[in-house]
């Protein structure tokens, strides 16, 4: 059997990691992984050496070796080249949520993996979540109802002080870009309809050791049709002391009843000697995504969530970055 | 010395407040237009004839009438000289709050609105450990609140008679807000309904602008019947966070299928002193002179009702409203503790 040749694009983002981790133990693939704009000289094939991952030393090396897909994990702005790049080479696409930092670079990306038919994935994987499954399937079969409201509140630690997330350039934003969107594809999946208005406030409270370079706390309003209202919290307000990275939390409230679910409650908790213990025991939803995607490749059909998916959820990251540049004032996504 | 009290209103929430009452060990006369006779059985209370009576024979008034009549009767007991009682919201418009902090200016005498999450120990201790820093500036705090719909067809349904769900339910967590966090500058709201069943489900979610630049996301929503009442927030700091949330940290489960004791209108009773009680004995130590104040005031009665006005406007006007101005109205006419 021919194996499916999949390369990882950079090591910036730390989700790469896990993804390549993944991939190197599925048998149907052959992996490579390049880190060229890496912090440190050893940081990707350091990285790529510890998982087992045959390494090359830049992106020309990984598009000559000829993968068939590749997983794109660089900072928010580098996205667009390699995106670009990869489906004009006819070369499938997973690529690492926000889309871009700007809805028109998005915009350019899932135009050109439609016009190359390439399949394009935004990684999501909150969406795989069996508690959202079960969720999903109630709110679908109306078994609560008429939804009146989505709730989400996507918090977590500031990733690491000086990376790239606090970069205005690199990153496109603060909170409001890294943590709005998960909420956003839940809501899209959940309600099949984008939001009319949406509205943002957002403050440089939490972390003042960087200086108000981006957002670190926000609050997004949303308003869909027929009358549903939405919520999220992305703010990266979980205390670095946490014993966890943070979490996610969704609440659909319909007119029989209300529903939540938080896919990363699941847990041993307790103490060792230095404080507290928290031992993840839900299920790894990364697999489940990079198995969509390999699925997806393999039998050519349109993975989930997809690069529609990531466009509309960029729209909504877009709107809220403007009303709250604009102090607040509700706006309709472009 | 407090001896007797005039308890008007014989609803829903007049059965904690009578509870309190006769924990306090005070005489209670009753007057309602509605299950006077019941509940005084209930209680051991007294009947009056007429609101004359009940103001002639009290020495303070105690009142859980719908909202509507907040400031007719609190006015009234105002000027026949007894110090007031008054459940929240403490009016049906901000300008029958203001209307009611300036009869109580006039009378030099106290009116409490009856803000009982002020009184609740999780609610509380917040309060002290964010006044303590104990997590530094706040930069987002989330509050919730959802429980089960009035009845079909009830005045809490009626925006135009001091109901709805962002005036009754919401304003808990609007004067927390403004207690545990302080001054608002803006506020932006959003609502959501249907009727399915008949009972008139709801949503409503403001966010607060503070002017220390927190930011505060309130919601609130009214299921269907049977559903649990519950409540907490989660408030985030520079230096740490503090959250609490009433299915969680409760002390008392059951699983007691068919069970009538469940209440969705309000929290289970899980501790030695109601809130209720604790709130009317705090009300207590006021008017018999042992506090110079009370965890709430009626200014603070003023301020959420004004910020519940606001909150309605943006709803329905779907715009982010300015508050600055209304503010200082609110502090010219509720000075009076």
């Amino acid at each position: 059997m021919t194996k499916l040749r999949v390369a990882v694009l950079s090591f910036a983002h730390g989700h790469a990691l896990s993804y390549a981790r993944i991939l190197q133990r599925d048998p149907s693939v052959d992996l490579i992984a390049t880190d060229p704009d890496g912090s440190g000289p050893d940081r990707g094939r350091g990285a790529a050496d510890e998982l087992g991952v045959a390494y090359v030393d830049s992106y020309d090396d990984a598009f000559a070796w000829g993968p068939d897909a590749v997983v794109v994990t660089t900072e928010n702005s580098g996205h667009l080249a390699l995106v670009e790049r990869a489906v004009q080479a006819g070369i499938h696409v997973l690529c690492e949520k926000p889309l871009a930092t700007r809805l028109e670079d998005g915009t350019r990306m899932v135009a050109a993996a439609a016009d190359a038919g390439v399949r394009f994935m935004t990684a999501y994987p909150v969406r795989f979540a069996a508690a959202f499954a079960e969720l999903r399937r109630r709110v679908a079969d109306g078994e609560l109802g008429r939804v009146l409201a989505v709730h989400g509140a996507n918090n977590g630690k500031m990733p690491g002080g000086d990376s790239w997330f606090t970069d205005p350039e690199l990153a496109g934003g603060g909170s409001l870009v890294d943590h709005v969107v998960h909420c956003a594809d839940l809501f899209d999946a959940l309600l099949g309809v984008e939001p009319t208005t949406v509205r943002a406030v957002a403050n440089d409270i939490l972390h003042p050791e960087i200086d108000g370079r981006v957002e670190t706390g926000g609050i997004v309003t949303l308003q869909y049709p027929g009358g549903v209202i939405g919520t999220i919290d992305c703010s990266w307000s979980w205390p670095d002391a946490s014993p966890t990275w943070g979490g996610l939390q969704l609440e659909v409230i319909g007119t029989r009843g209300s529903v939540r679910v938080d896919p990363f409650a699941q847990h041993l908790g307790g103490f060792e000697a230095t404080g507290p213990l928290w031992i993840g025991t839900g299920d790894d939803l990364d697999e489940a995504m990079i198995a969509e995607f390999l699925d997806a490749v393999a039998s050519g059909r349109t993975p989930q969530p997809d690069g529609g998916a990531g466009l509309r959820t960029l729209r909504i990251v877009d709107a809220a970055q403007r009303s709250a540049r604009a102090g607040g004032a509700p706006v309709a996504p472009a | 010395m407090i001896e007797r009290v005039g308890l008007i209103g014989a609803g829903g929430v007049s059965h904690v407040h009578a509870q309190a009452w006769r924990e306090l060990g005070r005489t209670v006369t009753v007057y309602s237009l509605d299950g006077a006779p019941e509940l005084a059985r209930q209680y051991g209370f007294e009947l009056a004839d007429d609101l004359d009576e009940v103001l002639r024979t009290s020495d303070l008034i105690d009142v859980v009438t719908p909202t509507p009549s907040h400031r007719e009767i609190t006015v009234a007991a105002l000027e026949a000289g007894l110090p007031v009682i008054c459940e929240k919201p403490l009016g049906a418009t901000q300008a029958d709050a203001v209307a009611v902090a300036e009869a109580a200016r006039a009378a030099g005498l106290p009116v409490f609105p009856a803000h009982v999450v002020r009184y609740m120990p999780d609610y509380a201790a917040l309060k002290a450990a964010l006044d303590a820093g104990r997590i530094g500036p706040v930069a987002i705090a989330r509050w919730w609140r959802h429980g089960e719909a009035p009845g079909a067809g009830s005045w809490f349904h009626d925006e135009s008679a001091g109901g709805g769900i962002v005036r009754d339910l919401m304003i808990h967590d609007l004067d927390q807000a403004l207690w545990q966090l302080g001054e608002v500058v803006e506020v932006y709201g959003v609502q959501s309904g249907a009727s399915e069943t008949g009972e008139p489900n709801a949503v409503a979610v403001a966010v607060l602008t503070h002017a220390s630049g927190a930011i505060s996301q309130l919601t609130a929503s009214w299921g269907p019947r049977g559903t649990t009442f519950r409540t907490g927030y989660a408030v985030f700091g520079a230096e740490g966070m503090l959250r609490s949330d009433s299915d969680r940290n409760g002390p008392y489960l059951a699983d007691v299928p068919g069970d009538a004791a469940s209440s969705g209108y309000m929290p289970p009773q899980t501790r030695a002193v109601s809130p209720y009680t604790a709130e009317i004995a705090g009300f207590l130590d006021v008017v018999e002179g042992r506090e110079a104040a009370a965890r709430v005031g009626v200014d603070d009665g003023v301020a959420a009702v004004a910020l519940a006005e606001l909150v309605m406007q943006s709803i329905a006007e779907g715009r982010a409203i300015p508050v600055g101005r209304v503010d200082a109205a609110e502090r010219e006419s509720g000075e009076l503790r």
